[in-house]
């Protein structure tokens, strides 16, 4: 079987791996992005804090993936549950770091202009940080989001939703009839909802950041 | 907010001082000053001489320690610091235009927070970009990035002036500018202030924009005590110490040469004859010396006659003695 006739045999199993996988890591961001980004507007003008959050979410990077889906079973067993929170926790560190680093590095003099001017601390937030800190932020979900889809495919050992599966399936049958067919298809999946992924953040990117931070001098 | 007369608001600072915790010694050490209404108050001295902390206190950018802030007789610190901010213009040297938003929607913002009306805003950004020189419909829906940093101060002025407050805190708002444009602003900035007549605060290092713009000026040495408070003409004419005299530098006859201008002094009759070269009536006398010195001359012709040097050595109150000097060297 070539791997173009693997793929059209199995495109109900494929298309909806694909889909699995693209909707656990889109969960797994949104939730990370909205705890992350709280979590980096709490702690940015806290320098205890602010360390603290990063040592913490750099730590679990280091944890393998396929030790702390493990580690998961016996609390939330096998399946959806475990792979969510695991892919979760993996990507807070880029959004809590690149939410500190744009609230943080916006121009202190124009802060200062703003409260100058009468901003209260929540509109010097809401109206001048977050917006001037939105592109950097956007890029930390987007970096999250890359290493989310490579580290879903490791979910299908806890029998996780994606595209994991098919790779597996050809690395448990190696040397069999369509053992690199499968590992193909899984592989090439992945790498398609990668490229799809960039190119939403792509537009997301470039409709939501503010005019004036676009324009050429 | 203020109780504001005819002339604007006056603005007293009572043993204000400010005491940063963990510091040996106060940055701002027991200031009493009066800055009367509608008048351009420079303060000038070195940095870190605590200038800019007195400034801030004002507007409680910086909180005192100790004494009191009196605006148009109203106690500063018996307000709520984000409504008082709205009614004390703030202009910085880095100017801090907020970068995404047009220069319209900059200059708007204080009247967007006071809860101006839209049409009233929108005359009113108009009017202020008139006002700094830069034609409305090209400039109002620019970035701060695409303005030239001296495009960038007059904007910045123009904020500041939004919502017509009648005082107004400056820290070099012509700091980050080059020295042609910086004289260009200054120029436009003594013009505009003789309409306007704010009472304003102006914090500088830099003792030719004080006398320029200042009608007093307070020079500060360490944790801003008051060296000397009085009148550009009256500083340089007589410096209280030292330190003041240091800071005017040697050629503080020169700097009041340029305070008077040719209208100002005396004039003898023009007699026919002689060719002179010719001052405008609205040149300095330091200009007029300078034309002097040129022609190798001790006179030269205005619009309503001559000025002699005997003239303007008068005008800074010297002798008459150097005029026959060199009157006799110029024979």
């Amino acid at each position: 079987m070539t791997f173009s006739e693997y793929v059209v045999s199995r495109w109900d199993t494929l298309s909806l791996a694909a889909v699995e996988h693209a909707l656990v890591v889109a969960l797994a961001i949104a939730i990370a992005t909205a705890v992350g980004v709280g979590v980096g507007l709490l702690t940015y003008e806290r320098p205890k804090a602010r360390g603290a959050s990063l040592t913490v979410s750099a730590g679990i990077l280091t944890i393998p993936s396929l030790a702390l889906l493990t580690l998961l079973i016996p609390i939330t067993g096998l399946g959806w549950g475990s792979t969510l929170i695991a892919l979760t926790a993996y990507a807070f560190l880029p959004i809590i770091r690149n939410t500190v680093t744009g609230l943080s590095g916006v121009d202190a003099a124009t802060v200062e202009a703003g409260r100058g001017m009468g901003m209260g601390a929540v509109r010097l937030l809401l109206r001048l940080r977050l917006p001037l800190a939105w592109p950097l932020i956007l890029t930390g979900v987007r970096i999250s989001a890359q290493m989310l889809i490579g580290i879903a495919a490791i979910a299908a050992y806890v029998d996780g939703p994606g595209l994991g599966s098919q790779i597996f399936e050809g690395l448990s049958r190696l040397g069999s009839v369509n053992s690199l067919n499968a590992t193909l298809a899984g592989t090439l999946g992945i790498v398609i909802i990668a490229v799809l992924f960039d190119a939403f953040f792509s537009a997301v990117r470039h409709l939501t950041t503010p005019r004036g931070l676009r324009v050429r001098p | 907010m203020f109780d504001r007369d005819p002339e604007g608001v006056r603005i007293e600072l009572r043993a204000l001082t400010k005491h940063y915790p963990g510091q040996p010694a106060p940055a701002v050490d027991n200031v009493n000053l009066v800055i009367p209404a509608g008048e351009l108050v420079v303060f000038v001295g070195p940095s870190g001489c605590g200038k800019t902390t007195t400034m801030k206190m004002i507007n409680r950018l910086v909180e005192p320690t100790s004494g009191e802030i009196r605006i148009g007789g109203q106690d500063v610190l018996s307000l709520h610091p984000d409504e008082l901010r709205r009614h004390i213009g703030y202009a910085i040297q880095q100017v801090g235009l907020f970068p995404h938003q047009t220069v319209g929607q900059n200059i708007a913002l204080v009247p967007k927070l006071l809860g101006w009306p839209a049409d009233r805003i929108a005359a009113r950004v108009e009017e202020l970009l008139a006002l700094v020189h830069l034609d409305p419909a090209m400039f109002r829906d620019r970035y701060p990035r695409q303005l030239s940093g001296g495009q960038q101060q007059r904007v910045g002025v123009a904020r500041a002036l939004a919502a017509d407050p009648p005082v107004m805190l400056m820290d070099e708002p012509f700091g980050a500018t080059d020295p042609i444009t910086r004289e260009h602003l200054q120029n436009e900035f003594v013009k505009l202030q003789k309409q306007l007549r704010k009472t304003i605060i102006f914090v500088t290092h830099d003792f030719e924009e004080a006398i320029k713009l200042g009608d007093r000026i307070a020079v500060l040495k360490d944790r801003s005590h008051i060296a000397q408070y009085d009148t550009p003409a009256n500083i340089l004419a007589n410096p209280a110490d030292d330190y003041v005299a240091g800071f005017i530098g040697q050629d503080a006859t020169l700097k009041r040469l340029a305070l008077l201008r040719v209208a100002d002094v005396p004039q003898e009759e023009a007699r026919p004859g002689r060719e002179l070269p010719r001052i405008a009536a609205d040149a300095t006398l330091r200009e007029a010396l300078d034309l002097m010195v040129a022609h190798g001359t001790d006179r030269c012709g205005t619009p309503s006659g001559v000025l002699t040097y005997a003239t303007l050595c008068a005008a800074v109150g010297s002798s008459a003695v150097a005029r026959e000097e060199v009157v006799a060297g110029d024979r």
